[in-house]
This record gives C-alpha cells, structure tokens and sequence, in this order.
C-alpha cells in the first residue's frame, strides 16, 4: 500500500463511514468484524532514526472477535511488538502512528495519554516480556494489584479490592494468596511474578488481553505453567487475546487465527490449521522448517532462511522477502503483493504471488535446499571405543550459606553441583538440559576454571585438574577446550574488529602474523562468513553472524572439545537453524566433540548425541539422546518433555501434559531424599508407605533393564545407554498435574 | 549458507547493504553528528578552541610582557597602549591575562588528562583483580580521598615544600598536588563500571583463552569506558581549572612570579572599585573557560549517551516536506 492511499484512507476511515470500513475490509482481505472487540486497520508506525525514516509496521489490519485468541508470529524487528505497543498507545511521542484501531467501535489512535488511560488496564490490558523488570521493586504486590482497582474503580471500598486482589492472585494459581499478598517482588520468582502481572492485566475483566511474549523468559516447565493460567485468564474473562511470539509452538494449542509478520507487514494470516498444516507463503513454510521437534526422532537438516530481514528505512519495491526466498523469481520484485485470499480455507490470505502453486505436498526441505545430514568419521566407531576427550570424576561446588554480618555463621549450604560424574567422547554431542537452576551453567564454569582446589577431578584431553598446576599445562588445556557463549553480543568485544576477535586466541597460542592472518581467513570460509568482512565490528553483523564469530573464535586454536553454552538460545528461529546446521556440519567435518548446555530439548534432540538432564545439582536421567526422549523414565524427564510447546496443533491441542506444581525449590529446602519429590507427579499419587522411601533415601543413577522383550531375545545383550535415578519410574501419574485442551470443538471447520 | 564455498546471493545482497553506507554508521559518526547538532556544545568549543589559540599567539600582539613595568602608565585604564590597562604596579593586563589563560588551560588540560588515565588503570586493575588487591587499593583510595588537599596544596607551596619550589615552577607543584587529590572520585567510578565488564561475556571469553590479565585490562577494560572517560576528561579539566583559582585566589596556589587568571583574580579583589578592570577581564575570562567546558560537556553527554532522545535529521526534513505540501 503506497503512502497515499495510507493518509487517505486513514482519514476517512476516522469519520466512521459504514460503507468505506466495508470497502476497507475488501481491501485488506480480512473476515468481516461483526461484534470485533478489537479492530485494528491499516497501522502504520513510522520511527525517526540517525539513518532516516523507519517504516516498521507497514499496514497491519486485523479483527479479533471475543474469546478468541490471535497469535502474532515474526521474528526480532518484524513489528510484532511496536504493533501491541501502537494499540496500547504505548509508543514515544516521536513516532508516528497512522490508520486506525477501534475498541468495540471506539477509535484509540490520536487520543491524549490521558484519554488512553481510561482505556489502559481497564479494557485493555498488557501482560510483558520480562516480569523481573515489570513489578515496582519498592511495592507489595498487592499494593501493585491494588493500584490497578483503585484506577479504574474510584468507589470501591478497601475491603472489596483486597477481597479482589486475593481472589485475582488465586485465579492465577499462586498458594495462600493472602499472606501472599503483602510479599515484595523479590520474594517471588520469575514464573510467579508472571502470573501477578496476568493478575494485574485481567483486574478490571479486559476486553482485550495483549501478551507479548510473556514466556520468553522461562522455564519450559514454568512456560507450560504460566500459558495455563493465561488460559484460566482467558475463560474466566472471555478477554480476547493477542499472543506475540516467535515460538510457534507456544501459539500452536492456543491461538484461533494467526497472522506471520515480515518486514512489518502480515505476509500470511488465516486459521491456526490453515498456517500450520497448509501454509502458502515461502516465509512461514521456512520457519515452520526451521524449528527442530521434540517429538520427533528423524535426523534430517533443518531448514535455514538465508540473510537477514529487510531494512525498514526503505520502501521494499517488491515481495520484502524476495532478497531471502529460493523460490524468487523476476516477477516477485515487481511490487510489493498484497494479502489475497488462498484456496482451500476461507480466511486464510497469504501474500505471495506463487500461493497458489505452494499448496499441498511441497516439501519446505526441498525449496531451501537443505543440506544434507553431515556424517562424522567417528559414526561408525562404537562409543567404547573412542578416546574420552573430557571426563568428570563426581565434581561438587558447594556455596556456604552464612548469616550475620560481624560474626559469619553457616546456615547451610546450596549444593549447586552435587556429585556430578560423565564423559564426552571423541565426534560427540553430550547436552545438559534442566531448568534454571539445576547447575548446568555450574557445571561448565566448574569445567572452564579447572584449578587445583576443585572438589572432584575434571580431564580434559588426559590433563587432570589435580596435577595440571603451572600455566603451561593449563594453556596446553585452554587449546583443547574452547568455549561459546549464549550471547554473541556480549561475547564479542564491541571495540574489537572481527580480525582481532579472532586474533586474540591465536596471538595468544604464539603464531607469528602471517600465521594467524591465514588462519582468520581460513576460519572466516568454515563459519560460512565472508573473508573480507574481518575489518568489520561486531555491531554490523546480524545476531546469527556474530555468534559464527564466536563459534570462529573457538574453534582457532583447533580444540577438541568446544564448550556450547545455550548457543542458539539468543538467536532467532530462522537463523537458529542455520547455526545448529554449521555446528553439525563442524562437528562432523572436524571430529569436534561439544558439550552442549540448552534449555531448548527440541535442539538438543537435534543435535545431541546423549543428553544428561540435571535436576537441583543432580543428573537424574543420562543416556542416549532417542533412548531417554522417546523412553523418559524418570517422572521429571516426563514432565520436562511434555512441557515443550510443539509447532503442531492437533498435536498441542489433544496431548496430555504434565504441569509440574510450582518452582524449583530453593537447595537449601532440598528433600534428604529425592530431590525431585516436591514437585513429583508420581510421588503425589504414592501411598504413604512408598513415600517415606522417597523422602529418606536418596535414589542412585541406575541402568535402564533392558525390557524383557530383548532379554528374552538375546540374553547377554548389554543394557541400553540410558541411566535414571528413581525408585518407582513406573508409578502413576497424580491426576491434579496432568492437563489436557480438548478444545477440537472449537476449531471445526 | 549451506554451501560454505559457494557465494550466497543473501549475503551479497545483503553486502550491498552494508556497503552503500546507508545502514551502518560508524559509532564515531554518529557521536560527532549528534555533537554538531547541539548549538550549545559546539558554541562552546568554538569559545574553548579561540581562548586557547587567543592565550598561544595573543602575546605577539602586544609589545608588552608580564614583567616589564611601564613607569608611565601605572594603573591606567584600558587604552590604545595598553589594551586591557595596567596593573598598580604598571604592568601590562592583556599581557599578564594571555600568560594567566594560558597557565590555566594548561593546568586544567593536564591535570584533566591524566587524573582520569591514573583513574582508569587504577579503577579496571581494583576491578580486574578484586579480591584482595582490591581491598588494598580501595583503601590507598579511601585515605587519598580523606586527606585533606587544601592542607597539602598550602604546605606544598608555601613552606614545606621549600626544596621542591627551588626546582620546580609553582605551577608544576601545583599541578602535582591536584594530580595526587584529583582522580580518587573517578576511579571509583570505574571500579564499578569495570566491574559491571568483567561479568559480561568477552572478559570472560578471553580468560577462557588464557590472556594475561594485563591484556585483557588494557585491551578490553579502558576502551569499553571510553565514552565515560571522554566526558570525564572535560569535567576534570574543568574542576582542576576553577581548583587553581581557588587556590591561587586564597594564596596557597600559583605565586608571582607566575601568573594565572586565580592569581589575577585574587590580587584585584580588594581593588574592584579602584581598578574594576583589573577584576573583571581575568574573571571574565575564567567564566568563558570554565562555561565553554561546561557547554561542551552538555554535549558530550548527549552523544555519547545511547538513550540520547536526539533524534535524526529525518523528522525535520519531513516536516518541512509535510509543510511544503500545505
């Protein structure tokens, strides 16, 4: 849509013309609003920049009926949250905000703040990102509760908002919410404090619930906890939702509609079956091929998107995802195309001028070229026989716990690490999984320190942290043993150019200059970056490049094992999947081993070869990767792994998960026993009898018994990779933590 | 980028971008657009930049030194002669004033300059090593920062220092003394903003490579502060310029034979009705000097500040489009 028509019709869609919204919605292709709590038409947003004007929504039209819930799917810059912000007239003075958005019939845009006010937190309501950064520090919570009543309901009397309050804060599912009510933030966790914003946002029972991404910052067992109560919210309020995310598993079993943004533009709207099982536009096809599944064993490359999204200071001349789509052709850089209704469902439009010829059976592998599954050399090696490039010998890192200020008292101690033993092989992947928490970045910490006075005996290539004392031995390890981090951008010095970056190791090992220059140019080509980009900074990659810097950065000095903390983890979902091919592909061509920590199973199933999942210092489950995903023994594997939100609806909608009940409890209130029996399914639906030995013993890390089938076939078959650390794996699940949505009435065509 | 031989037609694309300039600024571009584009700022640099030259060549101007006294005209107000009219004792005033901006810039440039490089390396190396080292050097800081410099800068110049006057001019001591009771405050500072850098990620990468500690200071500490140095820098030039007025104006500073614009000030106090001249040229100047910084600095702050709300040219040109449209 050109500028013109933009002002024009943006103008007169403000004097409430009957006819014109019809014709409106002609254009913009969208189902018609009856009874549309909140209709959004043609937004734009428009910010100043030092470089110029950015265009960064670009004509967003949509209508969201009552009850329903609209998932907005993109990646990072794609305008999905400068939409909500622009609904929610949230946005800085300076912007610019053009079209029209309409609550129950009333227009928003170009209203006062404080006219907005009467609409914010009351009919409208926001739930954010970060709930660490999104409570006053300084208040109670209930004060904060209080606060949002007390707004909106000048009349109320105390008592009946502290009565709401508490009755607010048990809707979300937080226990004792009375005494709870005058406990700070601080006192809350990341997963809670979540919650007391839902409770805060759904207050004055909101017409429109507006979520951006509110799981982003958690666990995935707290993830699976907090969409729960943002499902609770929603019934209890018949609020209309929209769901910012880039996770299209977190929108799968929620969501009605969904609309894909590109560039600022809805590039594929339509119901949530028609964009996941039919999907028309090269862009989705690529994301939803771009996301590993949990669920799913089969070793095949994911698809990667190439580039980086458009830059929003120009006007695109023709499809904003042209520059990055295989399948371009001349036509498509002839003007930009507009959403247009696709075959086969009713309110799916996409906008791309080859919809038609995308339908059915397309395979997305086949359009992005995605390589082929790289084979390491050291595949056909069995595991016994492979060298042990790292090995830990029951590591500990135990922090004292003290109290007072003149006289330090012990009170306790928090096991962060706790007896943790296993080793990595030669050509393989071993992955940490837990929640935050559990000591997974402990343990690689403990691992990259390597001193003396550590508790517990960590090798590394045959170099014991027990003799290794002078420098010369520990360089000797630090060439073996290289790390990447979980956020490129604080990774790479922002002063440094790519060259220095890289030269760092390698001066550091003692190559002369001409050396190390051949070697940058060498590392540049294997990470898949332009050679003659080194004499750039850091700040004019995009995220997906600057972490093959880091990964360029590790690999310089030829190590044996590469460190991965949460490396994809910052990275979106099409550059994501770029980045696990290069580590794949790495891995293989230079017999690299990784030891992989992540909080994302659907990569680590990806890409590992054996996965330890730790739980409060502990491993309770280790072994292969298919073995442990496929067959979970322990019952917070089970839980763990049927929290991940997965990219398919039917799927999401029908399948029965776990909620875990509350938080990872702090080590200091760690049961003598299991661990895990706090939270445990199975240990709610024990018997009292059986219990006890939960609570006072503490399980050991014992082999899977091969099952009797395969006993009876080949009785000394050796036990399978797969070790857990629980008594009664087999127990029942307690009925109170197992959820299921069938909600399939809801969405018959 | 499947193929890692192969030239991807993404990246080139997006090369292109890269290459036209358009989408990436350098940082140092972006500070200096937003410096020029506060009046004020470059009001003030302008003003900093002529007094500097004005008290380098205005001597030549004159015939007149600091030293000479002119029997004939003594105390005589501003005239052709004598630009800016003499002293009680018949010296020339713009002479005395051109040496007096001169001792002053240098003393604040200096003592600006490298109370914050002393400040750097001590605040990144207390932030780097912690732990005791740490401990110890906060506590240097803590006593420098408890003594009282008043007491020292007297001593120094005056009495005490009677084998140090002999061999160096006032003005060195003097720039001395500041120096040792200048960077405590700094330093601290950047103890904690260096130790907000040692958690992040780089730091910690290059530990990971085994670079020597003194590297990783100098290499990753002092640069990733840079910004805040720059606006230390004028602030220290400023405080160490209005310290030597002070001081010379209570006497304990710079002494004649030397001159600098607190040693004017100071002597013509008790002559403002009799010789108005002599008070208002030198503390005319001392305001322009210390305000000229002081301007600048403003616009230091909003460059380098990345929350600036300085926004791009963009919204004026449109605006001046939207209003040719009308």
């Amino acid at each position: 849509m050109s500028s013109e028509t933009t002002t024009g019709s943006g103008t007169t869609a403000s004097v409430n013309s009957t006819a014109d919204a019809v014709e409106r919605l002609h254009i913009a292709g969208l189902h018609a609003p009856t009874g549309a709590v909140l209709s959004v038409r043609d937004l734009n947003v428009r910010f100043n920049s030092e470089n110029g004007v950015v265009h960064a929504v670009r004509g967003v039209d949509f209508d969201l009926l009552p009850g329903k819930t609209l998932g907005i799917v993109g990646e990072s810059g794609s305008g999905k949250s400068v939409t909500s912000l622009a609904i929610m007239g949230l946005l800085p003075e300076t912007a610019e905000v053009t079209g029209s958005v309409r609550l129950k019939g009333r227009e928003l845009l170009g209203l006062s703040d404080k006219a907005m006010c009467e609409y914010r937190g009351n009919e409208l309501a926001m739930v954010f990102q970060d709930p660490l950064s999104s409570l006053t520090p300084v208040y109670t919570v209930g004060t904060q509760i209080i606060e949002a009543l007390t707004i909106h309901n000048p009349t109320m009397s105390k008592q009946a908002k502290e009565a709401r309050a508490v009755e607010l804060l048990a809707m979300v599912g937080i226990p004792s919410p009375k005494d709870r009510l005058k406990a700070f933030p601080h006192e809350f966790s990341g997963g809670m404090r979540q919650r007391v914003m839902i409770a805060i946002a759904i207050a004055n029972n909101p017409r429109v619930l507006i979520a951006d991404e509110p799981t982003t910052a958690l666990d995935v067992t707290i993830q699976a906890q907090v969409l729960e109560v943002l499902h609770t919210a929603q019934e209890e309020t018949g609020a209309a939702v929209v769901m910012i995310t880039h996770d299209l598993g977190v929108v799968a079993g929620m969501a009605d509609d969904i609309m894909v943004m590109y560039a600022g533009k809805p590039v594929e709207t339509g119901a949530v079956d028609d964009i996941y099982y039919n999907p028309r536009m090269p862009y989705t096809m690529g994301l939803l091929g771009a996301v590993p599944r949990v669920d799913i064993s089969e070793k095949s490359s994911l698809v990667p998107i190439d580039g980086i999204p458009p830059n929003l200071l120009h006007t695109p001349t023709g499809c904003s995802f042209a520059p990055r789509c295989p399948l371009a052709t001349d036509a498509c850089l002839d003007g930009e195309p507009a959403l247009a209704p696709v075959s086969g469902g009713a309110l799916h439009h996409a906008a791309c001028i080859k919809s038609a010829a995308l339908g059915g059976d397309v395979d997305v592998h086949d359009i992005f070229a995605a390589p082929p599954v790289p084979e390491s050399r050291f595949d056909a090696i069995p595991r016994e026989d492979r060298a042990t490039v790292l090995q830990l010998k029951d590591v500990r890192k135990h922090f004292p716990l003290t109290k007072g200020a003149l006289m330090k008292r012990r009170i306790g101690t928090v096991k962060a690490v706790d007896g943790l033993s296993f080793d990595v092989r030669e050509g393989e992947c071993f992955s940490i999984v837990g929640e935050s928490g559990s000591g997974k970045t402990t343990t690689l910490l403990e691992i990259m320190e390597f001193h003396k006075d550590q508790d517990g005996e960590v090798v590394i290539g045959g170099i014991s942290n027990k003799q290794a004392a002078d420098t010369k031995t520990k360089n000797a390890m630090r060439r073996e043993l290289q790390m990447v981090f979980q956020d490129p951008t604080g990774a790479l010095d922002p002063r440094f150019t790519v060259y220095e970056v890289l030269a760092e190791p390698l001066q550091n090992a003692g190559l002369d200059r001409q050396a190390i220059r051949k070697r940058i140019m060498e590392l540049m080509r294997l990470v898949g970056l332009q050679p003659d980009h080194v004499n750039r900074f850091p700040n004019q990659f995009s995220g997906g490049q600057r972490q093959r810097i880091g990964i360029a950065r590790a690999l310089a000095v030829n190590p044996k094992l590469v460190v991965l903390d949460e490396p994809v983890s910052a990275l979106d979902v099409s550059v994501q999947a770029g980045v696990i091919n290069l580590l794949d592909k790495l891995r293989a061509e230079l017999g690299l081993s990784y030891l992989l920590v992540a909080h994302d199973l659907s990569v680590v199933r990806h890409i590992s070869n054996r996965v330890a999942v730790m739980y409060l210092g502990k491993i309770v489950e280790m072994g292969e990767v298919d073995r442990v995903f496929d067959n979970p023994r322990h019952p917070y594997t089970r839980a763990l792994l049927s929290a991940i939100p997965v990219p398919d609806p039917h799927v999401e909608r029908t399948r029965e998960r776990i909620i875990l009940k509350g938080d990872l409890p702090s080590p200091l209130d760690a049961p003598k026993g299991c661990n895990f029996a706090t939270r445990c399914p199975v240990f709610a639906a024990l018997p009292a009898a059986k219990q006890e030995k939960c609570l006072t013993l503490e399980p050991p890390l014992e082999a899977v018994a091969p099952s009797s089938a395969a006993q009876a076939l080949e009785p000394a078959a050796p036990a399978p990779d797969q070790r857990f650390a629980c008594f009664f794996p087999d127990g029942e699940l307690d009925e109170d933590m197992l959820v299921t949505h069938d909600q399939a009435e809801h969405h018959a065509p | 980028m499947t193929n890692l031989n192969a030239v991807d037609p993404a990246a080139v694309a997006q090369d292109a971008h890269l290459e036209s300039a358009d989408v990436v600024i350098a940082k140092s571009t972006i500070i200096f657009r937003r410096f020029m584009r506060n009046k004020t700022a470059v009001a003030g640099l302008v003003i900093f930049l002529a007094l500097t030259v004005f008290s380098f060549v205005g001597g030549f101007l004159t015939t007149w030194d600091k030293e000479t006294i002119d029997p004939f005209n003594i105390g005589m107000p501003p005239s052709a002669e004598h630009y800016l009219g003499t002293s009680q004792a018949g010296i020339d005033l713009y002479a005395m004033t051109v040496e007096g901006t001169r001792i002053s810039i240098l003393i604040g440039l200096i003592v600006g300059l490298v109370s914050v490089l002393i400040a750097a390396v001590y605040g990144c190396t207390m932030a780097y090593f912690g732990g005791k080292v740490d401990k110890v050097m906060l506590f240097v800081l803590e006593a420098l920062i408890m003594m009282p410099a008043l007491l020292v800068v007297a001593v120094a110049t005056s009495g005490g220092g009677a084998g140090l006057k002999r061999d160096l001019p006032s003005w060195l001591l003097l720039i001395i003394v500041l120096l040792v009771f200048s960077w405590m405050g700094t330093a601290r500072l950047i103890r904690s903003l260096s130790m907000s850098l040692m958690q992040r990620d780089f730091v910690k990468a290059a530990q990971y490579m085994g670079v020597p500690p003194r590297r990783i200071v100098w290499r990753h500490l002092v640069p990733n502060i840079g910004s805040l140095l720059v606006l230390d820098i004028t602030r220290g030039v400023t405080g160490a310029i209005l310290a030597e007025v002070a001081f010379s104006f209570i006497g304990i500073g710079i002494k004649v034979p030397d001159v600098s614009l607190g040693v004017l000030i100071g002597g013509a106090t008790s002559q403002v009705q009799t010789f108005p001249w002599m008070f208002w040229v030198p503390l005319t100047v001392m305001f322009l000097l210390t305000g000229s910084l002081a301007m600048m600095n403003d616009g230091l702050r909003d460059a380098f500040d990345p929350s600036s709300s300085s926004t791009g040219k963009a919204r004026k040109a449109r605006k001046i489009r939207a209003e040719k449209s009308k």
